[in-house]
């Protein structure tokens, strides 16, 4: 390399960064902005009526009236069959479940994407942890035909994350 | 005026040139999904082949390779970013096929083989005909894939073609779809004698 091919290759990068850090001072607000909404418009879902707070990764919902404590939120993530299915876990303050949600899934078309249907995920509600099992595998959950690892994929990772929380409140009394 | 429209069917980037395949065969899953990596691809497309064109006589030859890939890379963040912050439901589904427009052959080929070359308004041409015959591929898989695989085709929330079947045929939602639809698009093309050469 020569010093002029070194010098043009030098300029484009340095005006390419300087292009690059104008757009990103610019959007950088607006991308926090949109991931913080999506975050609340999805622990909304769960509990409508419910201000948020993080602690340790867990969201506590306390009611925007008078401030009670409704319930708690985790996210969990399970093994399935096309990759790691991540879901959002709504728990009643007395340990049963509020609602189970699928963020994320690369299951198959159809078969075990039909984890995100409403049929499937309406079985959790309300359930506690030793119910939180397929079927099979002497639970009450339904799994979905011709998507066993799919569906014992969330089952478990729901399952796991309650055991999880139950630990720590044990722990933390 | 040649130059615009041999991209969108003689010498279409996917039909004919068969490059860029990889995007195609993961995001012509819904038509919405094609429509956006459309906007992306063209606003990248065309102003990093102007920007090349306009900068090709002080680009030494043995640095062009990696002065085109800062160029090119360089739209692309800016655009990865604008759909992070305004579209954060695409920025999900797309995923990482915006930032691989770095790396997408129809952009780095068109550079090397046309915009390093030619004066500025030939190349924005060039680049435009291109992109849209990228985006018309794209989007013409993505409808026949949405259609077949799903059974309607639904646009930003708008039901475009209602839903005509209750068993769709799964497997055109999978990857084998797209090299299904891909592969009869071509054959009927060659057929019809469309594409430059056959």
């Amino acid at each position: 390399m020569n010093t002029r091919e070194i010098m043009v290759l030098t300029i484009i990068c340095i005006i390419s960064g300087f292009c690059l850090f104008a757009v990103h001072n610019l959007v950088k607000e607006r991308i926090e902005k949109t991931e913080n909404t999506e975050m609340i418009r999805l622990l909304s879902e769960i509990f409508p009526s419910s201000e948020f707070a993080e602690e340790n990764g867990i969201y506590l919902a306390r009611s925007k009236e008078n401030g009670e404590l409704e319930g708690y939120i985790a996210m969990a993530e399970g093994k399935g069959y096309g990759g790691s299915i991540s879901l959002m876990i709504g728990i009643h303050k007395d340990g049963t479940i509020k609602k189970v949600k699928i963020l994320k899934q690369g299951e198959t078309p159809g078969l075990g994407a039909r984890i995100t249907e409403e049929n499937f995920l309406a079985q959790f509600e309300g359930k506690s942890v030793d119910e939180v099992m397929l079927k099979r595998d002497g639970g009450t959950i339904d799994a979905i035909s011709g998507a066993t690892i799919s569906s014992r994929a969330v089952v478990e990772a729901v399952r796991e994350k309650m055991l999880e929380l139950a630990y720590l409140w044990r722990s933390a009394g | 005026m040649k130059e615009f429209t041999k991209g969108i069917l003689k010498r279409n980037p996917i039909f004919y040139l068969m490059l860029g395949l990889c995007p195609t065969l993961a995001i012509t899953t819904a038509v919405e999904n094609a429509l956006i990596m459309s906007a992306a691809f063209l606003f990248v497309m065309i102003p990093s082949a102007a920007i090349i064109s306009m900068v090709r006589r002080w680009i030494p030859r043995n640095v062009r390779i990696p002065s085109f890939i800062v160029i090119i890379a360089t739209f692309t963040t800016i655009i990865d970013l604008l759909i992070h912050g305004f579209l954060p439901r695409f920025y999900e589904v797309l995923g990482i096929f915006i930032p691989l427009i770095v790396v997408n052959c129809i952009v780095m080929g068109r550079v090397e083989a046309f915009a390093s070359k030619n004066p500025v308004r030939e190349s924005i041409l060039d680049a435009a005909g291109m992109g849209i015959g990228f985006s018309a591929a794209i989007v013409v898989v993505s409808i026949i894939r949405e259609l077949l695989g799903r059974g309607y085709v639904e646009i930003f929330g708008y039901t475009v073609i209602p839903s005509f079947t209750r068993s769709p045929i799964g497997v055109m939602i999978l990857p084998p779809g797209a090299f299904l639809t891909i592969g009869i698009i071509i054959a009927i093309f060659k057929k019809k004698g469309l594409l430059k050469g056959v």
